[in-house]
């Protein structure tokens, strides 16, 4: 209708300014520069705002999604840290982030270290085959690795039952379970981080290793010296980023104990599976969205340490 | 272990919906011929709704197996939270209570005509899907029944005797049935039973007057000495060496019954299908024996229809003609389900009924035989919870290094923690 309406009056086009005039094409252009970000704002205001708020809203009621919704306030909290059932997966969550991350990431570096000699042969097809476990499904990761780590009819008790060890229940035991998934995380993901790592070595120059050789070092010394303090600004990178996904862990735990609890005593629950235990399982929608809550002030917590440590590392080049 | 990734994202994205559209909608607006059916994996209701098309060649059925009767409570409660409801949906006695509890989302099956049929079913088991202002949620399709299934060839090669007369007479009660296990094992060497948890302590707390709730609805599974007895006896078995440590349902618990890791498993009714189904190699080595103590009932079904369903009476014509005694005791003689109407208790085709798979056991006999003197007790809201916690603490005791001695007070304590009572 309004275009209609202006191409009747032509009186004011004449006192319009020109369109390629620089006020208006600017005016378009800071607008367009808008409209090319809206849409993720929009989706992360749709997919990520709102059910963040949200959650928020429904951790101050007790709410039966099929049922009534009382508003409690600050109950849900108290009843969460009062909870051993949360402490527990806490607990275990911690535990399977550092079985998993310590040996992932030192493996990791060991590896790139090999990766980045100049007279390894094939190295691009080795290169190429650490990522192989990293797009594996991971699902079809935790399905094969609750067989190989069955009691009684496990690959891996086969063989410790061949030098006379007694078959270890990986699973009912609160170890062992924590070994198991730690295991499949690491087996996940010590490809990607190898390649972090290897990107950043070969900003390393050649020459410097080769000074080093030179110079007399040996392989430990160059590794030492060179590959390590090389490596600080993406080594933290990692640990942060492996301590938020080791905070979010689900499949993995889910997939290898027997249900929702993880286990008859919850020996590998963690805290997303809690979470989803009491929100999905038992529908108590309010304290699964405090539990909900928790974990999100502390993957804040978390990314602030984060930007913290990279900044300092940044000032100190 | 299995297909539960699906039904995960399926949950998910139903939460999400439930975020944004609060409530349920209107009902109304099908055909009158098409319904979408929700029922849970391994109980064969396919065939049933075979049979049914084929008498009815007009009617569309949409059949859904969403997963274990567990996971088809959940993605319910998901379905109604969200307003996307199915037309009819299978729901599994331990979790009817819950829905009981939150009668506005469900079609009152009075209004389709309820009260005519009410008299063709077990009264305890039709009392228990109806809600506090007498509104009428489910139908009862079978009912669970008790028994204990055992391998005959490894009965055999253990010395015992194979004849189911023989072996029900091993084990007049718990005790006795513990005590035959300890024989098998001395004599083979290997488990006798899967496991503690619902071979026993399930089994045995299913034949109790009393269970987690009193008559009046209060909360005594704490104080209740019937379930302290069945929680021993559960202890009992977890510590007596007889189990082979295997959850059901899990896939080592699978693996083992095919390779005959344990030769006796609980058997209420509806178990026969797992066991067919699960090791369809061991036909014929199977056998029938009575429960210790004879009587009790665990399981059964009820099939309700969620208020926002598109179709009702197509569910209801469907509830009607498959559920009478007619349709139960045809549904019975396909998959083996015990009737929950006693009308045909005494019908030939249900008591002269043999199953070759289990050496041509007389399963209909031995089932509502299991269903006479049974003193029916209330299920409650909390009812599956609690025995969760209850199983759990077993299973650790049985498999985790738990100690037995305090293995009560945790599990009183952790259900106190889970239902905050």
């Amino acid at each position: 209708m309004t275009a209609v309406t202006a191409t009747l009056t032509p009186a004011p086009s004449a006192e319009l300014p020109p369109p390629a005039s620089p006020r208006g094409r600017g005016l378009a252009e800071r607008l367009s520069a808008y409209a090319y970000i809206a849409p993720f704002f929009v989706l992360f205001g749709v997919f990520g705002l709102f059910p963040l708020a949200f959650t928020f809203y429904v951790a101050l009621f007790d709410w039966n999604p099929i049922g009534d919704q009382v508003f409690i306030g600050t109950d849900n909290f108290t009843r969460m840290f009062a909870d051993p059932r949360f402490w527990n997966a806490a607990g275990n969550t911690v535990s399977i982030w550092a079985l998993s991350t310590i040996p992932q990431l030192l493996l990791a570096l060991v590896l790139a270290h090999v990766l980045n000699n100049a007279r390894l042969r094939f190295a691009l097809f080795f290169r190429m085959s650490v990522m192989v476990p990293y797009i594996t499904s991971v699902a079809a990761t935790a399905v094969v690795f609750a067989q190989l780590f069955d009691r009684d009819y496990g690959l891996l008790n086969w063989l410790l039952g061949l030098v006379g060890v007694e078959p270890v229940d990986f699973v009912q035991s609160t170890w062992g379970s924590h070994v198991l998934i730690a295991t499949m995380v690491t087996w996940r993901w010590f490809g990607y981080t190898t390649l972090l790592y290897l990107a950043s070595l070969q900003s390393v120059p050649r020459a410097v290793f080769e000074a080093a050789a030179i110079d007399g070092a040996g392989p430990w010394q160059r590794f030492r010296h060179i590959t390590v303090p090389s490596l600080r600004p993406v080594i933290i990178f990692t640990v942060v980023t492996s301590t938020i996904g080791g905070l979010q862990i689900f499949t993995e735990p889910l997939l290898t104990g027997s249900g929702l609890t993880c286990g008859a005593v919850r020996q590998c629950q963690t805290l997303t599976l809690f979470l989803y235990e009491q929100g999905f399982g038992q529908f108590e929608f309010g304290y699964g969205s405090a539990i909900g809550v928790a974990l999100f002030v502390m993957v804040v917590a978390i990314a602030a340490i984060n930007f913290v440590l990279s900044t300092r590392i940044k000032a100190d080049r | 272990m299995k297909l539960r990734l699906p039904l995960l994202c399926t949950a998910t994205v139903l939460a999400l919906a439930t975020a944004c559209t609060p409530g349920t909608g209107g009902g109304g607006g099908g055909d009158g011929k098409s319904f979408e059916f929700w029922s849970f994996s391994a109980i064969n209701q396919k065939l049933t709704v075979d049979a049914y098309q084929a008498k009815h060649p007009d009617v569309q059925i949409k059949l859904t197996e969403v997963g274990s009767s567990t996971e088809t409570a959940q993605s319910l409660t998901t379905a109604l939270a969200g307003g996307k409801v199915p037309d009819l949906v299978l729901i599994q006695g331990d979790n009817l209570p819950q829905f009981v509890d939150q009668p506005q989302n469900f079609v009152d099956l009075r209004t389709l005509g309820a009260d005519d049929v009410k008299g063709d079913y077990l009264d305890w088991v039709w009392k228990q899907s109806v809600a506090k202002d007498g509104e009428v949620l489910g139908v009862p399709t079978d009912v669970g029944g008790m028994a204990v299934a055992y391998r005959t060839d490894l009965f055999a090669a253990a010395g015992l005797p194979t004849d189911r007369e023989a072996v029900s007479a091993l084990w007049p009660t718990w005790d006795a049935f513990i005590e035959t296990g300890k024989r098998y094992k001395q004599a083979t060497g290997k488990a006798f039973t899967d496991n503690a948890a619902t071979s026993v302590f399930y089994q045995a707390v299913n034949q109790v007057s009393e269970k987690y709730y009193s008559d009046d609805r209060k909360v005594v599974y704490g104080t209740n000495p019937q379930v302290k007895a069945a929680f021993e006896l559960g202890i009992k078995a977890a510590t007596s060496g007889i189990t082979a440590g295997q959850s059901s349902f899990e896939s080592a618990w699978s693996a083992g019954m095919g390779q005959g890791a344990y030769a006796a498993v609980s058997a209420p009714s509806w178990m026969l299908n797992s066991i067919r189904s699960t090791a369809p190699d061991t036909k014929g080595k199977w056998d029938i024996a009575r429960i210790p103590g004879a009587s009790g009932n665990w399981g059964g079904s009820y099939l309700a229809i969620p208020k926002g369903a598109k179709n009702p009476q197509a569910a209801w014509n469907y509830i009607k003609e498959m559920q009478s005694p007619a349709g139960q005791l045809e549904h019975f003689t396909r998959v083996g389900a015990l009737p929950s109407t006693p009308s045909v208790y005494k019908d030939p085709k249900l008591t002269d009924g043999k199953d070759p798979f289990f050496s041509d056991a007389p399963t209909g006999k031995i089932y509502t035989e299991s269903l006479l003197g049974l003193k029916p007790f209330y299920i409650g809201p909390d009812s599956a919870a609690i025995g969760q916690e209850f199983l759990d603490a077993i299973t650790n005791v049985e498999q985790g290094g738990g100690n037995p001695a305090t293995a009560w007070d945790d599990a009183v304590r952790n259900i106190k923690t889970a239902i905050g009572e």
